[in-house]
């Protein structure tokens, strides 16, 4: 598992659905800010880099010191999965992202849920994070 | 794009130009600081040429014209390797410098992001990066592998008031002095000299000084010898446009003007002097030099016999020397020789030449694993291949590999690295790769906060000016650098970068972000002192339920912390703190409706109109009604608005929460509101604008004024808010004076130290409004603005002791009072109940009588026919007519309260009163009262009443009663039953069947009575009347001795509850044989507390239509002897019987006796009337498959005969006619005779015969289908015991 791995799913309009902090290391007090500063400004990359490719897993687009982010756009909502981590592990990274997506598409398949809404559903919050400590 | 017109080619044309160094006498010096100028300082403006037009030629015979020149001074003293120290010590200052300039901007708002991007990149850069880069550059001069930096020239300068000026010219150029470059042969010590004779005017003629030229130009040489005169101005007051030496030394004191000595021949003379020594001179001299040096390298290293020569020379050094700066050389080793020329070229421009020279040297240190040269002369490179605007992969490539090489060189390349960078990120930037610059400086930083924080601020804007703009890019590495600043106390310049960076993050979602930035910047703001910013960053931070507990309190205890700093009360409009749900908000106000509590105020409108709908006036009745009267005054205008009355409140119901996981204390909580006063309103709808204006500078000026004010009284709550809580809050205001009361908005004090306002109108977006006929579309203004109209009488009404829980059959006496308080009185009073079921009106005198032995019987009175008020359901209660309440005296009116059924009761009681006086604008007004009473179940009660075997036209009653209440005990008090052919009497004493007479909680008891029919004879009260007469029959189910008396189950407020209680539980068929019963329990007398009051209470519980001929319309009684003796012996025994039959059916009777003589009939079990699949059944029927009923059906009848077969010898036989057959008229009885023969002693149950009897269709009568026209009954069990008699 990585040491330190913070997703974060933002919607269309750039604003943040869903974040968890999955990695190992222990907290500190100004991590959760540092991450998100790294994330929202890797969002400027993401932007161009998205319409360049048809892949959805655009794997290490943007870094800081020794944290890199990852990213998953998904299809239709133009809905962006992205982890920000420091380990090299491009395949686990890839299957999170597919599992997460997965889990994603059914929970805005859910008529309740308002898409571009925060995701507030514990069942997956926990599914998320099974899966972090599956392939992180 | 020219490359020398980009910043960098500019940087570089100032930057690598020749070194002239300057020795002087300090008497020189003395004479320059007259004008408060060094020597360097004065000749500095005048060293850069734009136009100097020098025809050069270099190494190729094609000469070129050289326009811009320039060269720089410097005292022998400085041209060493800087100090450290000191230069950090300069960045520092420089930084300072530039944060003091624009305080006052820090305060402003922080710019819009989409001008941001829009603007130049000169608007946005600040110019001090410029001076910062310069000074980072300058770190790293005069280093020994850069031959740029090597003075070219010596400039020794001598003061006309020197002795010996020729000695001193020796002096001067003495090596013991020289700098160490010179010295330690890094260059070459021979080197262009040029003397200068420096004479001030000031301190005598010309004379003195042309003789010392002279004998100078004898020694050193007529061509490099020259004469400068300064100060030949005497009286120090110089006029000049443009100042030349402001660029130069910008730090000089106001006071004293520049060079205030220097007349403008002097100027003339400097320039021409410094243009002669620069053209005629060092240009010369340069390519006397190149020339010279390329002749060298051509011979020993151009060609291919050289090259290969040199590589076979260096292979063979290779182990060498192993120093980690690579070998050093010499000037006149061949490396340096080449280096100079190159850079000598570079200086003069020739870039292709200084180019190929770097080329050949590169791979020289390369090979000599001379690193530190080697990424200078690739640094040299990448500047030559910018300059040419050639190759630009090229260039990139040299200058990533002289940045990397320096990198790889450890702590000492850091400096030339941080150079290399800046060169490269500007060459980036000038080619508008800002990406890529922006990367460059973002690796150029270093440990060191204050040098990184410049550099990161620079990789920002490169973001924002990338194309594209990287907003988000420039937001993160303004924070970046904002930290840095604050880490070395650079609060300015951290403000100003989170100041930009929140242009950035306005509004974001990003909610850890958010906080992050306006928390920070917040806290400096604060250190700087500028409290009233601080409070408006600090401001977005305080909702941050997203943050842990730990945060919050952080976040709430520094925001606190400012503001007690701040040291007076702070204004704010929309505080987040508490939260306030707009949506929630609730006006309840009373025009002609008045409500008596907020509960009633809460109910629907709807339900209130329905109730009161004919009891107020219709509003098209008559011309002088209340609607024209209102319209007349009402101004078109305000049509819409609502109506409140001066004097009464307003009330506004808001929902306050607190979103934080720590408590917080709201106090002083108000409304804000304006009022204007009558004569103001009439006039034109421009003043409604002013209104809005005006309310806006209330908002500042009105807190102090507090809650008294001349215009309206405003209410004040304090309450405190745990975590996450949500409170309702009720305010209200009291207009005083007629006219226009518009409430703006609420206000409150967070932890007293804040003052928090939320204008309600600025919310316009949000339609939701609360009562009254508002419609959708009024905005919200609208609807909080209402027309105060002279105070009217207003009726206040209220139940007084109204229980909010009562057990089921609880009747209670409350009493509505009313009063009205002004003056002015009210009259024609009505009112309206919802639910008559439960209460009643009473009547006046019963007020005065106690309770509850007002309802107790009298007992010397007959019982009789009391007719029961006229109060149907749902009618007006009309008060008498001179009820006039006014002044503050009660009304009084007794009602009763009966707790019918179980469950959550809501009374709507609805009042109308109307004014007396009549010039109001409102003629009547309504009274709303709302009581929510919840009724426990408490006793359940049902009757089951069978024909009493033995005798007609009586019952047996039996009343089963369960105490269903968890602690309650009841003491039976009394069991009537009504109607008026009824009586009841007791089974047994009463002793015996309740002992006690309390039923405990959860008892359950069962007794029996007998109910008589006494009135069956008379037909002429057959019919029963439409208006009931409550006729009954009581029984007292208490001690017969104690001197409890009777309820009397007739009188009014009984009766009329019983007559509700009929309406509710029963159909509406007026069925004769029907019974009602009421049972009056007591709660049981507390006895160890006598005093309390639950004596008082009463329980009636009411069953109606308890049916006496549930099973058929026949009844009849067989009547014969129960035992008799009689001899077996002689013969056996007849023993006659007499049937008499009552058909109490309206229609004849068929009826038909069968006798049997087996025990039991298989057919016709009891009197089941109809056969499952019976034609005239309806509705949702179980239909099964026939088969299964066949055989079910089947195997009951096997069983059954089985049975009956078992105990068939039957010992005695029915004689006479086994069949009888007899019709009955309606009402009537008749007698049928019934013999049996008994063969043996014994006891005998009579009970196998049935009567089939058939109800004969009568004319006129329609209702044959609705009631069972035919129908079979058992016999009733009837024992006779036969004994042999003796």
């Amino acid at each position: 598992m990585a040491n330190t791995a913070c997703f974060i799913i933002v919607s269309r309009n750039n604003i943040p659905i869903y974040e968890a902090e999955v990695g190992s290391a222990v907290k500190r007090e100004d991590s959760a800010q540092l991450h998100q500063f790294i994330l929202h400004a890797s969002l400027d990359i993401v932007q161009d880099l998205a319409w360049t490719t048809s892949a959805m897993f655009l794997k290490a687009v943007d870094r800081f010191n020794d944290l890199v982010v990852s990213v998953y756009v998904t299809a239709g909502l133009h809905t962006r999965l992205m982890l920000l981590h420091d380990s090299r592990n491009d395949d686990g990274i890839k299957s999170f992202f597919q599992e997460v997506h997965e889990l994603y598409i059914k929970t805005i398949l859910n008529p309740l849920y308002l898409p571009g809404s925060r995701i507030t559903s514990s069942h997956f919050d926990t599914k998320v994070r099974a899966l972090a400590r599956k392939y992180l | 794009m020219d490359p020398a017109n980009t910043p960098l080619g500019k940087m570089l044309l100032e930057e690598i130009t020749p070194v002239i160094m300057v020795l002087n006498t300090p008497l020189v010096e003395e004479a320059c600081l007259k004008n408060g100028l060094s020597f360097i300082q004065m000749l500095s403006p005048f060293c850069s040429f734009n136009n100097i037009d020098v025809p050069v030629r270099t190494a190729s015979d094609q000469p070129y014209r050289i326009k811009k020149f320039s060269s720089r001074l410097f005292y022998g003293s400085d041209i060493r390797q800087p100090n450290l120290e000191a230069s950090k010590d300069r960045l520092k200052q420089v930084i300072t410098q530039a944060s003091e300039k624009d305080i006052s901007e820090l305060c402003s708002d922080p710019p819009q992001i989409k001008d941001v991007i829009n603007s130049f990149e000169s608007a946005i850069l600040p110019s001090w990066f410029h001076l910062f880069n310069k000074e980072l550059i300058r770190n790293v001069s005069f280093s020994e592998h850069e031959a740029f930096d090597h003075p070219v020239a010596c400039l020794l300068v001598v003061s006309s008031r020197d002795d010996h000026p020729i000695n001193k010219f020796a002096d001067l150029f003495n090596t013991s002095k020289l700098p160490s470059l010179l010295n330690d042969g890094a260059m070459d010590p021979k080197i262009m000299k040029h003397y200068l004779l420096l004479h001030d005017n000031q301190d005598g003629s010309l004379e003195k000084a042309s003789k010392m030229l002279t004998e100078m130009r004898s020694t050193f040489g007529s061509n490099d010898c020259q004469l400068l005169c300064i100060n030949s101005s005497h009286d120090g007051h110089i006029e000049r446009q443009d100042d030349p030496w402001s660029l130069f030394k910008p730090d000089a004191s106001i006071g004293k003007q520049l060079g205030c000595f220097l007349s403008n021949e002097d100027l003339i003379e400097i320039r021409e002097l410094m243009q002669n020594l620069s053209s005629k001179h060092i240009i010369p001299y340069m390519e006397q030099k190149i020339r010279e040096l390329n002749q060298q390298v051509s011979a020993t290293r151009k060609g291919f016999r050289n090259q290969i020569k040199n590589l076979w020379w260096r292979k063979g050094k290779d182990d060498a020397v192993d120093s980690p700066n690579g070998p050093t050389y010499t000037y006149n080793s061949i490396e340096s020789q080449i280096r100079v020329l190159g850079d000598y070229a570079f200086m003069l421009r020739d870039y292709e030449l200084a180019l190929s020279n770097y080329r050949l040297i590169s791979t020289d240190y390369k090979l000599d694993k001379a690193w530190k040269r080697y990424a200078g002369v690739q640094e040299m490179m990448g500047l030559a291949f910018f300059l040419l605007d050639q190759s630009r992969k090229e260039a990139e490539y040299c200058m990533e590999n002289a940045f990397n090489t320096y990198l790889k060189m450890g702590p000492s390349g850091h400096l030339n690295a941080t150079r290399c960078g800046l060169w490269s990120a500007e060459m980036l930037k000038a080619r508008e790769q800002y990406r890529e610059a922006a990367a460059v400086y973002f690796r150029i930083c270093n440990e060191e906060p204050l040098h990184s924080a410049v550099m990161l601020e620079q990789a920002s804007y490169c973001y924002l000016l990338s194309k594209p703009p990287l907003i988000r890019k420039y937001g993160f590495h303004l924070v970046l650098s904002g930290d840095r600043y604050k880490r070395m106390d650079q609060i300015n310049h951290a403000i100003r970068t989170y100041r930009n960076a929140i242009a950035v993050f306005k509004g974001t979602e990003w909610s850890h972000i958010k906080d992050h930035v306006h928390f920070h910047i917040g806290q400096w703001y604060a250190s700087l002192g500028l409290y009233d910013v601080a409070v408006t960053q600090m401001l977005e931070i305080l909702d941050c339920n997203h943050q842990s507990k730990a945060t919050q309190e952080l976040f709430l205890k520094d925001f606190l912390k400012i503001i007690q700093k701040a040291g007076k009360t702070v204004k704010v409009l929309k505080l987040p703190l508490p939260k306030i749900n707009i949506s929630s908000l609730k006006v309840i106000f009373e025009d002609h409706r008045t409500y008596a509590s907020t509960t009633a105020a809460n109910v629907r409108e709807s339900l209130w109109r329905s109730l009161e709908e004919d009891m107020i006036p219709s509003l098209s009745s008559g011309r002088t009604n209340w609607l024209e009267l209102q319209s007349k005054i009402m101004s078109k205008k305000f049509k819409e608005s609502s109506i409140c009355v001066a004097g009464e409140p307003v009330k506004v119901d808001i929902v306050f929460k607190n979103p934080l996981q720590i408590p917080i204390s709201v106090s002083s909580i108000s409304l804000i509101c304006d009022v204007s006063s009558k004569s103001d309103e009439t006039e034109s709808g421009t003043n409604n604008i002013i209104v809005q204006k005006n309310t806006e500078l209330k908002l500042s000026s009105d807190w102090d004024m507090g809650s008294d004010n001349a215009l309206y009284t405003l209410s004040e709550v304090h309450l405190s808010l745990e975590e996450n809580e949500e409170k309702v809050v009720q305010l209200t205001v009291t207009p005083k004076i007629e006219g226009i009361l518009q409430i703006v908005g609420i206000r409150w004090k967070l932890s007293d130290s804040v003052l928090g306002f939320h204008n309600f109108i600025d919310n316009l977006g949000q339609k939701n409004i609360a009562k009254g006929r508002q419609k959708a579309k009024h905005s919200l203004a609208d609807n909080l603005k209402f027309i105060v109209i002279k105070s009217l009488p207003k009726l206040e009404g209220s139940i007084l002791s109204l229980p909010k829980v009562a057990y089921a059959g609880d009747l209670q006496r409350p009493v509505l009072e009313l009063k009205n308080q002004s003056k002015f009185s009210v009259k024609n009073l009505k009112m309206k109940i919802s639910q008559s079921r439960f209460l009643k009106i009473g009547n006046q005198e019963s007020m005065n009588k106690d309770f509850p032995a007002c309802l107790e019987k009298p007992n010397n009175r007959e019982q009789g026919v009391h007719p029961i008020p006229s109060t149907t359901p749902n009618d007006t209660f009309l008060f008498p007519q001179d009820t006039l309440i006014q002044g503050g005296t009660p009304l009084l009116l007794p009602l009763w309260f009966r707790a019918a059924v179980p469950g959550n009761i809501s009374l709507y009681v609805s009042i109308y009163y109307e004014m007396e006086d009549v010039s109001n604008i409102m003629r009547y007004r309504i009274l709303r009262l709302h009581y929510n009473i919840q009724v426990l179940p408490s006793l359940d009660l049902s009757f089951q009443i069978n024909p009493c075997p033995s005798r007609l036209h009586e019952f047996l009653v039996r009343m089963d009663i369960i105490n269903k209440t968890s602690s309650e005990i009841f003491q039976i008090h009394q069991l009537s039953s009504i109607g008026q052919n009824w009586e009841l009497s007791l089974l047994q004493p009463v002793d015996t069947i309740f002992p006690s007479r309390a039923l405990m909680p959860s008892q359950a008891l069962s007794c029996f009575f007998v109910l008589k029919n006494i009135h069956t004879s008379f037909s002429s009260e057959k019919k029963v009347s439409s208006v009931p007469v409550l006729l009954g029959s009581d029984l007292k189910l208490g001690p017969q001795t104690s001197d409890e008396q009777l309820f009397d189950t007739a009188s009014f407020p009984l009766a009329a509850f019983h007559h509700s209680e009929r309406v509710f539980q029963g159909t509406s068929n007026q069925d004769p044989n029907t019974v009602d019963f009421i049972l009056i329990t007591r709660p049981l007398k507390n006895t160890t507390d006598p005093g309390i009051s639950e004596s008082s209470h009463l329980f009636s519980h009411h069953v109606c239509h308890c049916s006496t001929s549930s099973h058929s319309p026949i009844w009849w009684l067989l009547e014969g002897p129960r035992s008799s003796y009689h001899d077996f012996s002689t013969s056996f025994s007849e023993i006659n019987f007499k049937m008499t039959i009552y058909n109490s059916s309206d229609s004849t009777a068929s009826i038909r006796i069968k006798t049997s003589d087996s025990a039991s009939t298989s057919e016709g079990n009891e009197t089941v009337p109809q056969s499952p699949n019976s034609a005239n059944q309806t509705g949702w029927h179980y239909a099964s498959l026939t088969q299964d009923i066949k055989v079910s059906s089947d195997v009951l009848g096997t069983q059954m005969g089985k049975s009956s077969s078992l105990e068939s010898v039957s010992p005695f036989i029915w004689s006479g006619t086994s069949s009888t057959t007899v019709q009955i008229e309606p009402k009537s009885m008749a007698e049928a005779p019934l013999q049996i023969c008994i063969f043996s002693p014994g006891i005998y149950d009579l009970s196998n015969y049935i009567l089939q009897w058939e109800l004969l269709p009568t004319a006129g009568s329609e209702n044959i289908e609705t009631t069972t026209s035919s129908g079979t009954s058992r016999g009733y069990p009837y024992y006779l015991t036969v004994l042999q008699s003796t």
